[in-house]
């Protein structure tokens, strides 16, 4: 379990600072939202966290898919593959098991 | 029923104010709704395209990088103000997508072809 | 057919104003509102620029009036917010310039 306060979150769970991320956090994080991280799961956390590292941004759904099918390859580059590893908005509970802060250009 | 073709222009300096990320912003969240939606540079707005902005330790969300993201949002295509990038000398050559350079007549003409026009 | 409605909403002397004039083209109208108001006025370098351009001129009534601009060009038609609205409607075409 993360050693963090409850402070370091906002009032929907997301992480308010970057660097108090770690994969302990991600854990965490991850089982609030009822995930049990798999290798598939980490791949695309990592990946999420490399977006935001290139783009200073959190990636929108569309972006997410466009990157995974660059990096990862065309069969993980798919929203149903992105949907059954993060149900519901995979741009959004990724982002915050990675750590990242909510997208701007999600509902 | 076709799509409503939508055109930003960018025209402001990237920090000098908020509104090349407000800019930025609105760009990137009408793509992710999967509008047509395709960019000009215009005037001052030429200078978030300058290579090698550092954002590290300013506390300010890096416009140059943010910009790098168009294509993965499907923004394919990004038009600029010829007259002001030599204005400032700019580098149109390596930015990280295809932009094409305008004259102030190209500019207008690029107008007339989008539904909606949003200058910010 | 009007083709763009510009509204221009800023002073002569900036950048908005340049690169407005610049892109605008006859068939195109520009309102001007806030501070582009001073650009009525008759016999500066900026009126000058702006009727050069060929475009339809119009002004914000209001706005001309509080910033003391009663000479303007005779050719730019001063317009109340209804006017405003009403060129709105019958131009979808609109960029603001600020």
């Amino acid at each position: 379990m993360s050693d963090l306060s409850p402070d370091a979150f906002d009032t929907e769970g997301f992480l308010r600072n970057l660097s108090d991320w770690s994969p302990d956090v991600a854990l965490h994080i991850a089982a609030a939202e009822n995930l049990e991280l798999t290798p598939a799961h980490w791949e695309v956390i990592h990946l999420l966290r490399a977006y935001y590292v290139e783009y200073d941004s959190s990636p929108a759904m569309r972006p997410l898919v466009k990157y995974c099918a660059l990096n990862l390859g065309q069969h993980k580059g798919k929203s149903i593959y992105l949907m059954s590893l993060f149900p519901g908005s995979p741009a959004k509970i990724g982002s915050k098991i990675a750590g990242l802060p909510k997208p701007d250009n999600c509902l | 029923m076709d799509k409503k073709r939508i055109l930003i222009v960018l025209r402001h300096s990237p920090y000098g104010s908020s509104l090349a990320k407000a800019a930025v912003d609105v760009a990137l969240a009408t793509a992710a709704f999967e509008q047509r939606v395709d960019v000009l540079f215009a005037g001052d707005g030429v200078l978030q395209l300058m290579r090698d902005q550092e954002s590290h330790g300013v506390g300010r969300k890096n416009i140059g990088r943010q910009l790098a993201s168009l294509p993965l949002y499907d923004i394919e295509r990004v038009y600029v103000d010829a007259e002001a990038a030599t204005r400032y000398n700019l580098d149109t050559d390596n930015t990280p997508f295809d932009t094409q350079l305008l004259s102030p007549a190209d500019m207008h003409q690029l107008l007339v072809a989008y539904d909606h026009l949003m200058g910010l | 057919m009007t083709v763009v409605l510009h509204t221009l909403c800023a002073l002569p002397s900036s950048a908005a104003f340049r690169d407005c004039i610049k892109v605008a083209r006859a068939g195109d109208a520009i309102v001007l509102l806030g501070d582009g108001v001073y650009a009525a006025l008759e016999g500066t370098p900026a009126c000058r620029e702006l009727q050069a351009t060929r475009v339809e001129l119009f002004m914000l009534r209001a706005d001309a009036l509080l910033a003391g601009v009663s000479q303007s060009a005779p050719n730019i038609v001063s317009i109340d917010m209804e006017g405003l609205v009403e060129l709105t409607e019958r131009i979808p075409r609109q960029l603001a310039w600020y």
